[in-house]
Protein backbone atom coordinates (compact mmCIF):
# COMPACT_ATOMS: atom_id res chain seq x y z
CA UNK A 1 0.00 0.00 0.00
CA UNK A 2 2.82 2.10 1.19
CA UNK A 3 4.84 1.34 -1.97
CA UNK A 4 1.95 2.09 -3.91
CA UNK A 5 1.63 5.40 -2.80
CA UNK A 6 5.35 5.81 -3.57
CA UNK A 7 4.56 5.22 -7.35
CA UNK A 8 1.56 7.27 -7.68
CA UNK A 9 3.31 10.36 -6.01
CA UNK A 10 6.18 9.89 -8.13
CA UNK A 11 3.94 9.11 -11.26
CA UNK A 12 2.24 12.76 -10.27
CA UNK A 13 5.47 14.22 -10.21
CA UNK A 14 6.79 13.01 -13.30
CA UNK A 15 3.57 14.40 -15.32
CA UNK A 16 3.49 17.26 -13.58
CA UNK A 17 7.35 18.05 -14.71
CA UNK A 18 6.75 17.23 -18.48
CA UNK A 19 3.20 17.27 -19.66
CA UNK A 20 3.25 21.27 -20.49
CA UNK A 21 6.27 20.74 -22.42
CA UNK A 22 4.28 18.17 -24.24
CA UNK A 23 1.36 20.54 -24.21
CA UNK A 24 3.50 23.41 -26.34
CA UNK A 25 4.67 20.38 -28.84
CA UNK A 26 0.80 19.81 -29.37
CA UNK A 27 0.11 23.78 -29.96
CA UNK A 28 3.18 23.79 -32.46
CA UNK A 29 1.46 21.07 -34.24
CA UNK A 30 -2.27 21.72 -34.33
CA UNK A 31 -4.09 23.41 -36.78
CA UNK A 32 -5.90 26.60 -35.21
CA UNK A 33 -9.50 25.62 -35.08
CA UNK A 34 -7.43 22.79 -32.91
CA UNK A 35 -5.80 25.36 -30.83
CA UNK A 36 -8.62 26.59 -29.22
CA UNK A 37 -10.54 23.63 -28.67
CA UNK A 38 -12.18 23.23 -25.60
CA UNK A 39 -11.94 20.58 -23.49
CA UNK A 40 -7.91 21.04 -24.12
CA UNK A 41 -7.50 17.91 -27.14
CA UNK A 42 -3.99 16.12 -25.94
CA UNK A 43 -3.80 13.11 -27.84
CA UNK A 44 -6.26 13.86 -31.24
CA UNK A 45 -5.79 15.79 -33.56
CA UNK A 46 -4.30 16.54 -37.25
CA UNK A 47 -0.97 17.32 -36.96
CA UNK A 48 0.63 19.92 -39.06
CA UNK A 49 4.06 21.23 -40.07
CA UNK A 50 2.54 24.55 -40.91
CA UNK A 51 3.71 26.98 -37.84
CA UNK A 52 7.10 25.62 -37.94
CA UNK A 53 7.80 26.52 -41.91
CA UNK A 54 5.83 30.01 -41.19
CA UNK A 55 8.66 30.85 -38.61
CA UNK A 56 11.71 29.28 -39.81
CA UNK A 57 11.03 29.87 -43.85
CA UNK A 58 8.92 32.97 -43.78
CA UNK A 59 9.28 35.08 -41.00
CA UNK A 60 13.01 35.50 -39.44
CA UNK A 61 13.15 32.63 -36.78
CA UNK A 62 16.28 30.83 -39.35
CA UNK A 63 18.09 34.06 -38.85
CA UNK A 64 17.65 34.36 -34.72
CA UNK A 65 18.24 30.21 -34.80
CA UNK A 66 21.97 30.63 -37.07
CA UNK A 67 22.97 34.20 -34.53
CA UNK A 68 22.16 31.96 -31.67
CA UNK A 69 23.87 28.91 -33.08
CA UNK A 70 27.20 30.69 -33.80
CA UNK A 71 26.84 33.03 -30.72
CA UNK A 72 26.80 30.36 -28.30
CA UNK A 73 29.56 28.19 -30.19
CA UNK A 74 32.07 31.11 -30.12
CA UNK A 75 31.43 32.08 -26.61
CA UNK A 76 32.09 29.02 -25.24
CA UNK A 77 35.22 28.46 -27.45
CA UNK A 78 37.25 31.35 -26.34
CA UNK A 79 35.55 31.15 -22.50
CA UNK A 80 36.95 27.74 -22.50
CA UNK A 81 40.72 28.14 -23.90
CA UNK A 82 40.61 31.72 -21.43
CA UNK A 83 39.53 30.23 -18.42
CA UNK A 84 41.08 26.33 -18.92
CA UNK A 85 44.86 28.15 -18.61
CA UNK A 86 43.90 30.05 -15.69
CA UNK A 87 42.28 27.16 -13.88
CA UNK A 88 45.56 24.83 -14.49
CA UNK A 89 47.40 27.89 -12.90
CA UNK A 90 45.40 28.01 -9.88
CA UNK A 91 45.08 24.52 -9.90
CA UNK A 92 48.65 23.71 -9.70
CA UNK A 93 50.50 26.32 -8.82
CA UNK A 94 51.12 28.17 -5.25
CA UNK A 95 51.46 32.16 -5.53
CA UNK A 96 52.72 33.86 -2.81
CA UNK A 97 50.68 35.82 -0.01
CA UNK A 98 47.47 32.99 -0.55
CA UNK A 99 47.09 34.78 -3.90
CA UNK A 100 45.74 31.76 -5.85
CA UNK A 101 42.83 30.90 -3.45
CA UNK A 102 42.08 34.64 -2.82
CA UNK A 103 41.98 35.16 -6.67
CA UNK A 104 39.64 31.63 -7.09
CA UNK A 105 37.01 33.18 -4.81
CA UNK A 106 37.11 36.50 -6.38
CA UNK A 107 36.65 34.82 -9.55
CA UNK A 108 33.86 32.76 -8.56
CA UNK A 109 31.99 36.14 -6.65
CA UNK A 110 32.23 37.67 -9.90
CA UNK A 111 29.44 35.01 -11.35
CA UNK A 112 27.48 35.70 -8.60
CA UNK A 113 26.39 39.78 -9.73
CA UNK A 114 22.78 39.65 -10.24
CA UNK A 115 22.96 40.33 -14.38
CA UNK A 116 20.97 43.39 -14.29
CA UNK A 117 24.11 45.07 -12.45
CA UNK A 118 26.51 44.90 -14.96
CA UNK A 119 23.68 44.98 -18.00
CA UNK A 120 23.38 48.79 -17.61
CA UNK A 121 26.97 49.60 -17.47
CA UNK A 122 27.13 46.85 -20.47
CA UNK A 123 24.76 48.73 -22.53
CA UNK A 124 26.43 51.58 -22.28
CA UNK A 125 30.07 50.33 -22.88
CA UNK A 126 29.09 48.55 -26.38
CA UNK A 127 27.02 51.85 -27.34
CA UNK A 128 30.45 53.79 -26.40
CA UNK A 129 32.28 50.80 -28.27
CA UNK A 130 29.20 50.99 -31.39
CA UNK A 131 28.98 47.24 -31.09
CA UNK A 132 24.86 47.41 -30.10
CA UNK A 133 23.21 44.93 -32.85
CA UNK A 134 25.98 43.04 -33.09
CA UNK A 135 26.92 39.09 -32.75
CA UNK A 136 30.30 40.36 -31.53
CA UNK A 137 28.82 42.28 -28.54
CA UNK A 138 26.77 38.95 -27.48
CA UNK A 139 30.27 36.62 -28.06
CA UNK A 140 32.39 39.27 -25.90
CA UNK A 141 29.35 39.25 -22.74
CA UNK A 142 29.04 35.60 -22.85
CA UNK A 143 32.77 34.54 -23.04
CA UNK A 144 32.96 36.91 -19.72
CA UNK A 145 29.53 35.07 -18.29
CA UNK A 146 31.10 31.56 -18.85
CA UNK A 147 34.43 32.07 -17.96
CA UNK A 148 33.87 31.96 -14.01
CA UNK A 149 32.19 28.69 -14.41
CA UNK A 150 34.72 27.21 -16.56
CA UNK A 151 37.48 28.30 -14.17
CA UNK A 152 35.91 26.57 -11.52
CA UNK A 153 35.10 23.71 -12.96
CA UNK A 154 38.05 22.78 -14.58
CA UNK A 155 40.29 23.93 -11.19
CA UNK A 156 38.75 20.94 -9.76
CA UNK A 157 39.13 18.50 -12.77
CA UNK A 158 42.31 19.29 -12.63
CA UNK A 159 42.94 19.48 -8.91
CA UNK A 160 41.78 15.85 -8.72
CA UNK A 161 44.67 14.41 -10.97
CA UNK A 162 47.35 13.23 -9.56
CA UNK A 163 51.01 15.17 -10.14
CA UNK A 164 53.16 12.04 -10.84
CA UNK A 165 52.29 12.67 -14.23
CA UNK A 166 53.27 16.15 -15.02
CA UNK A 167 56.52 15.31 -13.12
CA UNK A 168 57.38 12.60 -15.23
CA UNK A 169 56.38 14.48 -18.08
CA UNK A 170 58.67 17.14 -17.08
CA UNK A 171 61.55 14.60 -16.27
CA UNK A 172 61.47 13.56 -19.73
CA UNK A 173 62.30 17.05 -21.07
CA UNK A 174 58.69 18.50 -21.74
CA UNK A 175 58.39 22.21 -21.35
CA UNK A 176 55.78 23.10 -18.61
CA UNK A 177 53.38 24.30 -21.81
CA UNK A 178 54.03 20.97 -23.09
CA UNK A 179 53.17 18.36 -19.93
CA UNK A 180 49.87 20.55 -20.15
CA UNK A 181 49.49 20.21 -23.79
CA UNK A 182 49.89 16.26 -24.35
CA UNK A 183 49.58 15.05 -20.68
CA UNK A 184 46.92 16.90 -18.49
CA UNK A 185 44.91 18.16 -21.50
CA UNK A 186 43.99 14.41 -22.52
CA UNK A 187 43.06 13.21 -18.88
CA UNK A 188 40.37 16.00 -18.37
CA UNK A 189 38.73 15.82 -21.75
CA UNK A 190 35.65 14.74 -20.21
CA UNK A 191 35.78 17.50 -18.21
CA UNK A 192 36.42 19.71 -20.88
CA UNK A 193 33.36 18.29 -22.88
CA UNK A 194 31.09 18.53 -20.37
CA UNK A 195 32.01 22.07 -19.12
CA UNK A 196 32.18 22.67 -22.97
CA UNK A 197 28.24 21.37 -22.82
CA UNK A 198 26.81 23.27 -19.80
CA UNK A 199 28.32 26.34 -21.55
CA UNK A 200 26.47 26.06 -24.28
CA UNK A 201 23.30 25.41 -22.22
CA UNK A 202 24.23 28.99 -20.09
CA UNK A 203 24.65 30.74 -23.93
CA UNK A 204 21.93 29.04 -25.32
CA UNK A 205 19.33 29.92 -22.91
CA UNK A 206 20.76 33.26 -21.90
CA UNK A 207 17.70 36.82 -22.46
CA UNK A 208 18.67 39.46 -20.21
CA UNK A 209 21.75 40.35 -21.96
CA UNK A 210 20.42 39.61 -25.53
CA UNK A 211 17.81 41.65 -24.86
CA UNK A 212 19.14 44.59 -24.42
CA UNK A 213 21.97 44.37 -26.62
CA UNK A 214 20.12 43.02 -29.82
CA UNK A 215 17.39 44.83 -31.08
CA UNK A 216 17.26 43.81 -34.92
CA UNK A 217 16.64 40.79 -36.70
CA UNK A 218 20.01 40.12 -37.74
CA UNK A 219 21.46 40.41 -34.49
CA UNK A 220 18.71 38.68 -31.80
CA UNK A 221 19.02 35.11 -30.63
CA UNK A 222 16.45 32.87 -30.76
CA UNK A 223 15.33 33.58 -26.79
CA UNK A 224 14.94 37.36 -28.17
CA UNK A 225 12.69 36.14 -30.50
CA UNK A 226 10.25 34.45 -29.07
CA UNK A 227 9.90 36.98 -26.29
CA UNK A 228 9.40 39.59 -29.12
CA UNK A 229 6.69 37.74 -30.75
CA UNK A 230 5.16 37.16 -26.98
CA UNK A 231 4.88 40.53 -25.68
CA UNK A 232 2.72 41.70 -28.65
CA UNK A 233 -1.04 42.13 -28.29
CA UNK A 234 -2.05 39.66 -31.01
CA UNK A 235 0.24 36.23 -30.42
CA UNK A 236 0.85 33.70 -33.01
CA UNK A 237 0.78 30.78 -30.46
CA UNK A 238 1.76 28.44 -33.23
CA UNK A 239 4.79 30.37 -34.28
CA UNK A 240 5.66 30.83 -30.81
CA UNK A 241 5.76 27.00 -29.85
CA UNK A 242 7.39 26.33 -33.07
CA UNK A 243 9.89 28.10 -32.43
CA UNK A 244 10.19 26.88 -28.31
CA UNK A 245 10.23 23.47 -29.47
CA UNK A 246 13.65 23.69 -32.28
CA UNK A 247 15.20 26.09 -28.64
CA UNK A 248 14.63 23.40 -26.72
CA UNK A 249 16.18 20.62 -28.88
CA UNK A 250 19.67 21.34 -29.01
CA UNK A 251 19.47 21.62 -24.67
CA UNK A 252 17.95 18.37 -23.81
CA UNK A 253 20.45 16.50 -26.24
CA UNK A 254 23.11 18.42 -24.45
CA UNK A 255 21.43 17.47 -20.77
CA UNK A 256 21.46 13.84 -21.38
CA UNK A 257 25.28 14.13 -22.97
CA UNK A 258 26.14 15.56 -19.62
CA UNK A 259 24.03 13.77 -16.98
CA UNK A 260 26.74 12.40 -15.20
CA UNK A 261 27.91 16.16 -13.93
CA UNK A 262 25.15 17.77 -13.66
CA UNK A 263 24.80 18.13 -10.35
CA UNK A 264 28.76 19.31 -10.46
CA UNK A 265 27.50 21.58 -13.48
CA UNK A 266 24.82 22.82 -11.47
CA UNK A 267 26.27 23.50 -8.23
CA UNK A 268 29.56 25.43 -9.55
CA UNK A 269 31.68 22.72 -8.76
CA UNK A 270 30.32 22.39 -5.12
CA UNK A 271 28.80 18.78 -4.77
CA UNK A 272 30.52 16.49 -6.95
CA UNK A 273 27.04 13.92 -7.77
CA UNK B 1 53.29 23.81 4.55
CA UNK B 2 50.78 24.70 2.33
CA UNK B 3 53.87 24.92 -0.49
CA UNK B 4 54.05 21.67 -0.73
CA UNK B 5 50.51 20.69 -1.68
CA UNK B 6 51.10 21.91 -4.87
CA UNK B 7 52.84 20.68 -7.63
CA UNK B 8 54.77 24.05 -8.73
CA UNK B 9 55.40 26.27 -5.70
CA UNK B 10 56.60 29.35 -6.96
CA UNK B 11 59.49 29.62 -4.66
CA UNK B 12 61.44 32.31 -6.44
CA UNK B 13 60.52 35.27 -9.13
CA UNK B 14 61.14 33.16 -12.49
CA UNK B 15 58.89 30.61 -11.39
CA UNK B 16 55.81 33.38 -11.47
CA UNK B 17 56.50 33.44 -15.12
CA UNK B 18 54.37 30.68 -16.12
CA UNK B 19 50.96 30.40 -13.96
CA UNK B 20 50.96 34.23 -14.92
CA UNK B 21 51.16 33.26 -17.96
CA UNK B 22 48.50 31.32 -17.52
CA UNK B 23 46.18 33.76 -15.68
CA UNK B 24 46.71 37.00 -17.68
CA UNK B 25 44.08 36.38 -20.47
CA UNK B 26 41.51 35.61 -17.98
CA UNK B 27 42.42 38.10 -15.02
CA UNK B 28 42.07 41.16 -18.49
CA UNK B 29 38.83 39.59 -19.55
CA UNK B 30 36.96 39.89 -16.39
CA UNK B 31 38.37 43.28 -15.17
CA UNK B 32 36.94 44.58 -18.09
CA UNK B 33 33.34 42.79 -18.27
CA UNK B 34 32.95 42.75 -14.42
CA UNK B 35 34.97 45.18 -12.35
CA UNK B 36 34.87 48.09 -15.12
CA UNK B 37 31.14 47.68 -15.34
CA UNK B 38 30.81 48.14 -11.94
CA UNK B 39 33.27 51.06 -11.90
CA UNK B 40 31.58 52.84 -14.64
CA UNK B 41 28.16 51.94 -13.22
CA UNK B 42 29.38 53.79 -9.56
CA UNK B 43 29.91 56.52 -11.93
CA UNK B 44 26.58 57.01 -13.77
CA UNK B 45 24.90 56.32 -10.63
CA UNK B 46 26.77 59.78 -8.95
CA UNK B 47 25.79 61.91 -11.62
CA UNK B 48 21.96 63.66 -12.36
CA UNK B 49 20.48 65.57 -14.51
CA UNK B 50 20.06 69.17 -13.64
CA UNK B 51 19.04 72.43 -15.73
CA UNK B 52 22.72 72.80 -16.37
CA UNK B 53 23.14 69.46 -17.70
CA UNK B 54 25.18 66.82 -15.75
CA UNK B 55 26.38 66.92 -12.39
CA UNK B 56 27.85 65.06 -9.81
CA UNK B 57 26.24 64.03 -6.46
CA UNK B 58 24.11 61.48 -4.63
CA UNK B 59 20.52 62.56 -5.92
CA UNK B 60 19.94 58.99 -7.38
CA UNK B 61 20.54 57.46 -4.08
CA UNK B 62 18.25 60.01 -2.09
CA UNK B 63 15.63 59.19 -5.05
CA UNK B 64 15.46 55.46 -3.55
CA UNK B 65 14.43 56.64 0.00
CA UNK B 66 11.24 58.29 -1.31
CA UNK B 67 10.63 56.15 -4.32
CA UNK B 68 7.16 54.40 -2.91
CA UNK B 69 7.64 51.37 -6.70
CA UNK B 70 11.52 50.74 -5.94
CA UNK B 71 9.84 49.90 -2.08
CA UNK B 72 7.25 47.62 -3.65
CA UNK B 73 9.77 45.71 -6.42
CA UNK B 74 11.87 45.30 -3.47
CA UNK B 75 8.97 43.89 -1.42
CA UNK B 76 8.08 41.74 -3.87
CA UNK B 77 11.41 40.12 -4.53
CA UNK B 78 11.19 39.46 -1.21
CA UNK B 79 8.15 38.08 -1.19
CA UNK B 80 8.60 35.72 -4.00
CA UNK B 81 12.01 34.92 -3.10
CA UNK B 82 10.79 33.57 0.34
CA UNK B 83 8.05 31.44 -0.85
CA UNK B 84 9.39 30.24 -3.97
CA UNK B 85 12.28 29.52 -1.99
CA UNK B 86 9.84 26.97 0.70
CA UNK B 87 8.13 25.22 -2.20
CA UNK B 88 11.17 24.93 -4.13
CA UNK B 89 13.13 23.48 -0.84
CA UNK B 90 10.15 21.15 0.78
CA UNK B 91 9.16 19.33 -2.85
CA UNK B 92 12.77 18.43 -4.08
CA UNK B 93 12.95 17.52 -0.05
CA UNK B 94 10.30 15.26 -0.55
CA UNK B 95 11.49 13.90 -3.99
CA UNK B 96 14.65 13.29 -3.26
CA UNK B 97 13.71 10.95 0.47
CA UNK B 98 11.43 9.23 -2.18
CA UNK B 99 13.95 8.99 -4.89
CA UNK B 100 16.24 7.53 -2.67
CA UNK B 101 14.69 4.07 -1.54
CA UNK B 102 14.59 1.49 -3.55
CA UNK B 103 12.45 1.71 -6.11
CA UNK B 104 12.06 0.94 -10.33
CA UNK B 105 12.45 3.16 -12.55
CA UNK B 106 14.71 5.40 -10.70
CA UNK B 107 17.07 6.61 -13.65
CA UNK B 108 13.93 7.33 -15.90
CA UNK B 109 12.06 9.56 -13.34
CA UNK B 110 15.25 11.30 -12.71
CA UNK B 111 15.62 12.21 -15.79
CA UNK B 112 12.09 13.27 -16.62
CA UNK B 113 12.24 15.34 -13.83
CA UNK B 114 15.01 17.35 -15.27
CA UNK B 115 13.25 18.34 -18.14
CA UNK B 116 12.04 21.90 -16.54
CA UNK B 117 15.58 23.57 -15.43
CA UNK B 118 17.14 22.58 -18.17
CA UNK B 119 14.68 24.83 -20.64
CA UNK B 120 15.69 28.31 -21.64
CA UNK B 121 13.73 30.51 -19.57
CA UNK B 122 12.04 32.08 -22.53
CA UNK B 123 10.86 28.77 -23.63
CA UNK B 124 9.44 27.90 -19.92
CA UNK B 125 7.78 31.39 -20.54
CA UNK B 126 5.92 30.55 -23.39
CA UNK B 127 4.69 27.29 -21.94
CA UNK B 128 2.90 28.84 -19.23
CA UNK B 129 1.78 31.42 -20.69
CA UNK B 130 -0.03 28.80 -22.81
CA UNK B 131 -0.87 26.51 -20.24
CA UNK B 132 -2.54 29.10 -18.19
CA UNK B 133 -4.37 31.02 -20.81
CA UNK B 134 -8.24 31.38 -19.86
CA UNK B 135 -9.33 30.63 -22.75
CA UNK B 136 -7.73 27.50 -24.30
CA UNK B 137 -5.03 26.73 -21.64
CA UNK B 138 -4.92 22.87 -20.51
CA UNK B 139 -4.72 24.54 -16.92
CA UNK B 140 -8.18 25.52 -16.71
CA UNK B 141 -9.89 22.79 -19.53
CA UNK B 142 -8.52 20.62 -17.74
CA UNK B 143 -10.04 22.00 -14.42
CA UNK B 144 -13.22 22.04 -16.28
CA UNK B 145 -13.27 18.98 -17.36
CA UNK B 146 -13.71 17.58 -13.59
CA UNK B 147 -16.43 20.21 -13.18
CA UNK B 148 -14.80 22.91 -11.55
CA UNK B 149 -15.87 26.26 -12.24
CA UNK B 150 -12.89 28.55 -13.69
CA UNK B 151 -14.30 31.37 -14.96
CA UNK B 152 -12.54 33.72 -12.34
CA UNK B 153 -9.32 31.89 -12.55
CA UNK B 154 -7.58 33.80 -14.99
CA UNK B 155 -4.14 33.45 -13.69
CA UNK B 156 -1.26 36.03 -15.10
CA UNK B 157 -4.48 38.55 -16.12
CA UNK B 158 -5.71 38.92 -12.84
CA UNK B 159 -3.61 41.24 -10.05
CA UNK B 160 -4.88 38.80 -7.44
CA UNK B 161 -3.43 35.35 -8.97
CA UNK B 162 -0.40 36.49 -11.10
CA UNK B 163 1.91 36.75 -8.06
CA UNK B 164 1.01 33.33 -7.29
CA UNK B 165 1.07 32.29 -10.93
CA UNK B 166 5.19 33.80 -11.17
CA UNK B 167 6.20 31.73 -7.93
CA UNK B 168 4.04 28.53 -9.40
CA UNK B 169 6.06 28.37 -12.68
CA UNK B 170 9.76 29.47 -10.71
CA UNK B 171 8.59 26.31 -8.58
CA UNK B 172 8.09 24.16 -11.39
CA UNK B 173 11.26 25.14 -13.36
CA UNK B 174 13.77 24.88 -10.35
CA UNK B 175 12.28 22.36 -8.12
CA UNK B 176 13.81 20.20 -9.95
CA UNK B 177 17.47 21.76 -9.31
CA UNK B 178 16.86 21.62 -5.46
CA UNK B 179 16.18 17.74 -5.69
CA UNK B 180 18.91 17.01 -8.08
CA UNK B 181 21.32 18.73 -5.65
CA UNK B 182 19.88 17.13 -2.66
CA UNK B 183 19.50 13.64 -3.96
CA UNK B 184 23.28 13.89 -4.96
CA UNK B 185 23.53 14.86 -0.90
CA UNK B 186 21.35 11.71 -0.19
CA UNK B 187 23.71 9.62 -1.88
CA UNK B 188 27.12 10.53 -0.79
CA UNK B 189 25.72 9.72 2.74
CA UNK B 190 27.49 6.62 4.15
CA UNK B 191 25.53 3.57 5.46
CA UNK B 192 27.31 3.47 8.83
CA UNK B 193 25.37 6.05 10.77
CA UNK B 194 22.32 4.48 9.59
CA UNK B 195 23.09 1.28 11.07
CA UNK B 196 24.46 2.74 13.95
CA UNK B 197 20.57 4.52 14.63
CA UNK B 198 19.34 1.28 13.55
CA UNK B 199 20.96 -0.63 16.48
CA UNK B 200 20.53 2.04 19.19
CA UNK B 201 16.49 1.53 18.36
CA UNK B 202 15.66 5.18 17.09
CA UNK B 203 12.56 5.93 15.29
CA UNK B 204 12.77 6.84 11.79
CA UNK B 205 12.31 10.80 12.63
CA UNK B 206 15.12 10.73 14.93
CA UNK B 207 17.20 9.09 12.21
CA UNK B 208 15.44 11.57 9.89
CA UNK B 209 16.80 14.86 12.05
CA UNK B 210 19.72 13.50 13.71
CA UNK B 211 21.37 11.78 11.40
CA UNK B 212 19.87 12.37 7.63
CA UNK B 213 19.93 16.26 8.10
CA UNK B 214 23.15 17.25 9.72
CA UNK B 215 24.84 15.21 6.91
CA UNK B 216 22.68 16.68 4.53
CA UNK B 217 23.06 20.33 5.79
CA UNK B 218 26.02 21.18 3.23
CA UNK B 219 24.50 20.32 0.06
CA UNK B 220 21.09 21.93 1.83
CA UNK B 221 22.96 25.32 2.03
CA UNK B 222 24.59 24.82 -1.27
CA UNK B 223 21.14 24.24 -3.01
CA UNK B 224 19.35 26.98 -0.50
CA UNK B 225 23.30 29.88 -1.90
CA UNK B 226 22.50 29.39 -5.43
CA UNK B 227 18.66 29.26 -5.31
CA UNK B 228 18.08 32.88 -3.26
CA UNK B 229 21.21 34.31 -5.54
CA UNK B 230 18.92 32.94 -8.58
CA UNK B 231 15.14 33.98 -7.18
CA UNK B 232 16.53 38.24 -5.78
CA UNK B 233 17.63 38.76 -9.58
CA UNK B 234 14.83 36.97 -11.21
CA UNK B 235 13.97 38.48 -14.52
CA UNK B 236 13.18 35.85 -17.36
CA UNK B 237 10.09 34.04 -16.82
CA UNK B 238 8.26 37.15 -15.15
CA UNK B 239 9.04 39.18 -18.10
CA UNK B 240 7.27 36.51 -20.57
CA UNK B 241 4.54 35.98 -18.37
CA UNK B 242 3.47 39.22 -17.11
CA UNK B 243 6.43 41.87 -17.88
CA UNK B 244 5.70 43.12 -13.76
CA UNK B 245 1.83 43.44 -14.98
CA UNK B 246 -0.95 43.31 -14.46
CA UNK B 247 -0.30 47.30 -13.35
CA UNK B 248 2.85 46.57 -10.74
CA UNK B 249 1.51 43.18 -9.46
CA UNK B 250 4.47 40.78 -10.47
CA UNK B 251 7.00 43.87 -10.43
CA UNK B 252 10.27 42.45 -9.26
CA UNK B 253 13.60 44.48 -8.33
CA UNK B 254 14.97 43.35 -11.60
CA UNK B 255 12.42 44.46 -13.69
CA UNK B 256 11.85 47.77 -12.44
CA UNK B 257 15.67 48.23 -12.86
CA UNK B 258 15.32 47.45 -16.55
CA UNK B 259 12.26 49.48 -17.11
CA UNK B 260 14.25 52.32 -15.53
CA UNK B 261 17.25 51.74 -17.67
CA UNK B 262 16.08 50.45 -21.08
CA UNK B 263 12.47 52.18 -21.19
CA UNK B 264 13.27 55.85 -19.35
CA UNK B 265 16.44 55.58 -20.69
CA UNK B 266 17.62 56.84 -16.98
CA UNK B 267 20.96 54.84 -16.31
CA UNK B 268 22.07 57.12 -13.57
CA UNK B 269 18.62 55.77 -10.98
CA UNK B 270 19.22 52.30 -12.86
CA UNK B 271 22.67 51.70 -11.93
CA UNK B 272 22.20 53.07 -8.10
CA UNK B 273 19.23 50.79 -7.52
CA UNK B 274 21.39 48.14 -9.32
CA UNK B 275 23.94 48.89 -6.18
CA UNK B 276 21.15 48.08 -3.70
CA UNK B 277 20.34 44.71 -5.27
CA UNK B 278 24.35 44.07 -5.49
CA UNK B 279 24.94 44.99 -1.80
CA UNK B 280 22.01 42.88 -0.96
CA UNK B 281 22.75 39.68 -2.40
CA UNK B 282 26.03 39.94 -1.27
CA UNK B 283 25.46 39.85 2.22
CA UNK B 284 23.07 37.17 1.86
CA UNK B 285 25.52 35.06 0.47
CA UNK B 286 28.17 36.15 2.65
CA UNK B 287 25.96 34.75 5.57
CA UNK B 288 25.02 31.39 3.66
CA UNK B 289 29.10 31.02 3.30
CA UNK B 290 29.79 31.44 6.87
CA UNK B 291 27.42 28.79 7.31
CA UNK B 292 29.02 26.47 5.34
CA UNK B 293 31.96 27.41 6.26
CA UNK B 294 31.24 26.87 9.79
CA UNK B 295 29.97 23.42 9.03
CA UNK B 296 32.68 22.10 7.43
CA UNK B 297 35.08 23.14 10.31
CA UNK B 298 33.28 20.91 12.64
Amino acid sequence: MKRLGKYIALFVAVLIAVAPVYWMLTISLKLEVDQFASPPAWFLFSPTVAHYTDAFVTRSFGQYLLTSAIVAIVSTISALVIGTLAAYSLARFHLPHNLDNKLSLWILSTRMFPAIVTAVPLFLMMRDLRLINTRLSLIIVYTGFNLPFVVWMMRGFFAELPRDLEEAALVDGDSRFGALWRVVLPLVAPGLAATAVFCLIVSWNEFLFALVLTQTDAAMTLPVGIAGRVTQYEIKWGVMSAAGAVALVPILAFALAVQKYLVRGLSLGAVKG
Amino acid sequence: MLKSKKFFSAANRRDLFFPLILLAPALAVLLSLSIYPLIYSIAISLQYETANGLTWGVSNFGRLISDRFFQIAMLHTFVFAFFALLLEFSIGLGLALLLNTHIRGRGFVRAALLVPMMLPTVVVGVIWRLMLNPNFGAVNGTLKRFGLNTESLTWTASPRLAFGSVVLVDVWQWTPFVFLVLLAGLQAIPQEPYEAALIDGSSRWQTFRYVTLPLLKPAILIALLLRTMDLLRVFDQIFILTEGGPGFATETISLYIYRTAFRFFDFGYAAAMSFVLLAMTNVISTIYIRFLQTKEAR
